[in-house]
């Protein structure tokens, strides 16, 4: 569930985990000045996509040198924090992942959840107990052994200390008590039954190493390296907006990686990233825009992979954003509030347009809320249920419900004033810019006015609840549990000042019920029926309103890579798995070192190239001034 | 707009009036008969003629709605071909149309940019030669913060915090774009007003106002109105340039805006150069002919530059 992350390129990605809040803040404000770097003359701009990279610190380029098997990755959306606790981004959890072991982890081939840091899990008669063994004999990264004492002070703190709760909260609030009776043995006791308790996403964390920090609200895990972990990799560097390194954890119980060096260096502009895979640069790249897939699919050493994502893609309601305690925050307009004009908003919106021409087929139309790729819980509209594409209807709709046209054509509200929205889009995202286009004509034509608001930190009025309109998009877990609790009432911020975990301040009673009762429900088919009812109220009500499942489109290097794991295995995605799977299961291709050398054979020949067009400009312009000087004497 | 702009309307009668109006067709012939010298001015004279043709007449030739993405004719990122003579950009929109469209903005704001930068520029310059002493040296310190101010930079920051509309791009260009101007009208100022007309004037009852505007400005503005076309070529780079680096208005077509989409849709590392290079070429060609003009004008206004030519 998380963030969304856009890979190079402003596209959204698909978020991770942890909840994050995808379209808030997936990029902060700096592609400006990396960019400006690469400009300084607009038509120059083609020589300055090429350019860029070399210019790229490549941290790791030395230790490359030494023999060492480097994969490397290009990513595009900032960490947030690198502490367990608070991460909630695509990137930074996506990170967590590589960093900790999870008590359970997500098949890599159907999902189911298979042995992590616990061996073996079973719940009490009453299911309100559940006591799992930790896998004995594994050792943290630092030498010392792993106990179900670290997990029980990781839980045990998230339940006592708020700021730990912040980023995976919502999977402890049910629980009453945890123990550890002995080194491999961990006790969870319930308040009242939860599904969740074999998708607990939570990374557990050394009590040895985290017990020292004081403020969790304030630690981001990042000063002091290498990190104490115990998953696949050791982080070891890390500089905000220039790479992540990680080392390969030698000890790891499920095998040692096969690339002893993962680095994920960081390009803010997606052309530089393709570019950089091109010429080898970088082993990966995510988020690829149709046309840069198209052009990498006939490459010679790469492989395109083009799958359903787990990422949806929405268009959200401000709903009159309220705070836990009643007050009211932000200044969505009221008008939205009517579920009428909602409705001939989404009614004007033609999907199929979308998809064929924004996404240009790599994404599946958007109906329920989970994408079908979680087939067991996916859910669409009933006929007469569903808002389908009708600008007829919906200018009935509007008529109805009394929102005439005035004079110049544009419907007014009850407060007698055009009706025009604000809507808030990522300035780096072009797939926001694009469909914010279409939806500005097609509402335009029901005489409705909209404003693209494109921001590149859309999380202050996101989470001021400044905005009418929105797009947003989460990662689904397997277990869909996260991205359901964001739209609880219970996810309200606490006052306006706190930041809750909601997505879109949506708060429902009849949601929230079901709610409950899905969590409490043990039986899976019972359950997922649960969850569909949940999808059809949220459908109903409005707020959300699901264009798209982009897919993921990713690229990387047959030369440097030879296999990699997909998740699921057939039609899976890479980037941003549930799980460490891909990073952990690269398979280092036999001619990497080869290719190594016409990396910095590229690089070399780049910078030459860049020289000698700098120095004819030089030349250039010393002679232009010299003639000037002539002319005036 | 050729040489001054200001009626000396203070001279009583028609007679005088009359006369000033022969001065001023006269100054116009000559100073036409001087430009026409420049071959390199003519030339860009003829291109802005050109491009100014195309924009103005844009409405009847390709009309507004070749900026709609409902109905889009092409497909998304179609190469060149007889219908599409320069393709479609990823919406599937005409890109020879697009280009002719955007034509408007990118001049427009061109236009107004260098109009506000000179105008700021201008008042700074005049007030800071005119009353020198304390508020000379202020206006002058502003002045120099501005001027090793990073234009771009500063433009940047002011186009970020405000919401992205044209208005804020014009804002954001001129207000960060007028030190040049300014120091360059203080230094003619000083010059002007230590002639002993001024003094004259002074002795005879003229006010702060009368002397700026009745003497100073008519005597500064032929080297504003040279500023002017000179920084309007830099003006439409600017634009081009936040519009690339995404922040402008993004329902807006710009060339600059163009530019940016291709970046976005990943034109650049597919080699979709229809999408590129027409853009790149028509700002390059704009700019290019408005420094031809500048120059050309400044050498004929200012006899230290240019005589021999």
């Amino acid at each position: 569930m998380s963030a969304r992350v856009r890979l190079g390129r402003r596209h959204p990605e698909p978020p991770g985990r942890q909840g994050g809040r995808t379209g808030r803040e997936r990029r902060g404000a700096r592609p400006s000045v990396l960019r400006l770097a690469a400009l300084t003359g607009a038509s120059a701009l083609t020589l300055s996509a090429v350019l860029a990279t070399p210019l790229n610190p490549s941290p790791q380029q030395a230790e490359a040198e030494e023999g060492k098997k480097v994969l490397t990755v290009a990513v595009a959306q900032s960490v947030d924090s690198l502490s367990p606790f608070l991460a909630t981004r695509l990137s930074s959890t996506s990170i967590n992942r590589l960093m900790y072991e999870y008590l359970t982890d997500y098949d890599p081939g159907d999902n189911h959840a298979v042995p992590g840091l616990a061996t073996e899990w079973k719940p009490s008669a009453d299911k309100l107990t559940w006591t799992y063994t930790i896998r004995s004999g594994a050792k943290w990264s630092d030498g010392k052994s792993i106990t179900a004492k670290d997990a029980a002070w990781t839980f045990n703190k998230m339940m006592t200390d708020e700021a730990a709760a912040t980023a995976n909260g919502s999977f402890v609030a049910n629980f009453r008590k945890v123990t550890a009776p002995s080194d491999t043995e961990l006790v969870v006791e319930l308040k009242k039954p939860q599904a969740t308790m074999t998708a607990l996403d939570v990374p557990i964390v050394p009590e040895h190493v985290w017990s020292k920090v004081k403020d969790l609200s304030k630690f981001n895990n990042d000063k002091t390296f290498p990190v104490v972990g115990n998953g696949p990799y050791v982080l070891t560097g890390y500089k905000p907006d220039s790479y992540v390194r990680m080392e390969a954890n030698k000890t790891f119980w499920r095998g040692a990686p096969k690339f002893d060096e993962l680095v994920f260096k960081y390009y803010k502009d997606g052309d530089a990233a393709v570019a950089a895979l091109r010429k080898g640069e970088v082993s990966f790249v995510s988020g690829l825009t149709p046309a840069q897939a198209d052009s990498l699919a006939h490459q010679p050493d790469i492989k395109v992979n083009d799958a359903p994502g787990r990422r949806f893609y929405a268009l959200a309601v401000n709903p009159g954003a309220r705070a836990k305690d009643g007050t009211r925050m932000g200044d969505g307009d009221p008008s939205l509030r009517d579920p009428r004009l909602r409705e001939a908003l989404f009614r004007a919106v033609d999907r199929k347009t979308l998809i064929d021409k924004v996404f240009q087929g790599h994404a599946v139309d958007g109906e329920g809320y989970l994408p079908p790729r979680f087939s067991a819980y996916f859910w669409k509209p009933s006929a007469e249920q569903e808002r389908g594409y009708d600008p007829a209807a919906a200018a009935r709709l509007l008529d109805e419900a009394g929102y005439k046209k005035n004079g110049e054509g544009r419907r007014t509200g009850k407060d007698g004033k055009p009706l025009d929205y604000r809507l808030l889009c990522h300035a780096t995202d072009p797939n926001d810019k694009a469909v914010g286009q279409y939806l500005k004509e097609w509402w335009g034509k029901l005489g409705i006015g909209v404003t693209l608001d494109c921001l590149d930190n859309v999380s202050d009025p996101w989470l001021a609840g400044t905005y009418d309109l929105a797009f947003d998009g989460w990662s689904v877990n397997p277990d869909p549990d996260f991205v359901l609790s964001i739209h609880t009432c219970d996810a309200l911020p606490a006052t306006p000042k706190r930041t809750g975990a909601t997505d879109n301040f949506i708060c429902d009673k009849k949601y929230d019920a079901l709610y409950a009762r899905q969590l409490a429900e043990y039986d899976p088919a019972r359950r997922a029926d649960l969850v569909k009812q949940m999808q059809s109220r949220l459908y109903d009500l409005g707020y959300m309103n699901v264009m798209a499942y982009p897919n993921a489109v990713e690229a990387y290097r047959t030369d440097q890579i030879a296999h990699i794991q997909t998740m699921p295995a057939k039609a899976g995605n890479i980037y941003g798995q549930d799980g460490y799977w891909s990073w952990w299961s690269a398979k280092p291709a036999a001619s990497d070192g080869s290719s190594d050398d016409s990396d910095s054979t590229g690089v070399v020949i780049g910078v030459i190239a860049g020289a000698v067009v700098l120095a004819g400009i030089a030349a250039f312009l010393t002679y232009r001034r010299r003639t000037t000087a002539e002319d005036r004497e | 707009m050729t040489t001054e702009a200001t009626p000396p309307a203070a001279a009583p009668g028609p007679g005088p009036r009359a006369l000033a109006r022969q001065r001023r067709r006269r100054a116009a012939a000559h100073f036409w008969r001087q430009y026409r010298t420049h071959r390199a001015g003519l030339v860009g004279l003829a291109v802005l003629a050109l491009f100014a043709l195309v924009a103005l007449t844009a409405p009847l030739t390709v009309g507004s709605d070749v900026a709609s993405v409902t109905d889009a004719p092409g497909r998304p990122l179609q190469g060149p071909s007889g219908a599409f003579p320069l393709g479609a950009d990823r919406y599937g929109r005409n890109l020879l149309g697009l280009l002719v469209w955007g034509s408007r903005v990118s001049l427009l704001v061109g236009l107004l940019a260098a109009v506000l930068s000179v105008a700021i520029g201008a008042l700074v310059g005049i007030t800071a030669g005119h009353f020198r002493g304390p508020w000379a040296t202020l206006l002058m310190r502003v002045t120099d913060w501005f001027l090793v101010m990073p234009t771009l930079v500063l433009a940047i920051a002011l186009a970020t915090v405000m919401s992205r509309s044209l208005g804020t791009v014009v804002l954001a260009i001129g207000v960060t774009s007028w030190p040049t101007t300014a120091r360059l009208v203080r230094a003619q100022t000083l010059a002007v007003e230590s002639r002993p007309y001024i003094e004259r004037a002074k002795a005879l009852g003229g006010g702060h106002w009368h002397v700026m505007t009745r003497h100073v400005l008519p005597n500064v503005m032929p080297l504003v109105l040279a500023q002017a076309t000179l920084m309007v070529s830099l003006s439409i780079l600017s634009e081009a340039t936040l519009a690339f680096l995404g922040l402008g208005d993004p329902s807006v077509v710009s060339w600059g805006g163009l530019l940016q989409d291709a970046r976005e849709a990943g034109a650049v590392s597919s080699g979709d150069w229809w999408y590129l290079v027409p853009p790149g070429l028509a700002i390059a060609v704009v700019a290019l002919a408005f420094t031809l003009c500048g120059r050309a004008v400044e050498s004929v206004l200012n006899p230290r530059l240019g005589v021999t030519r």
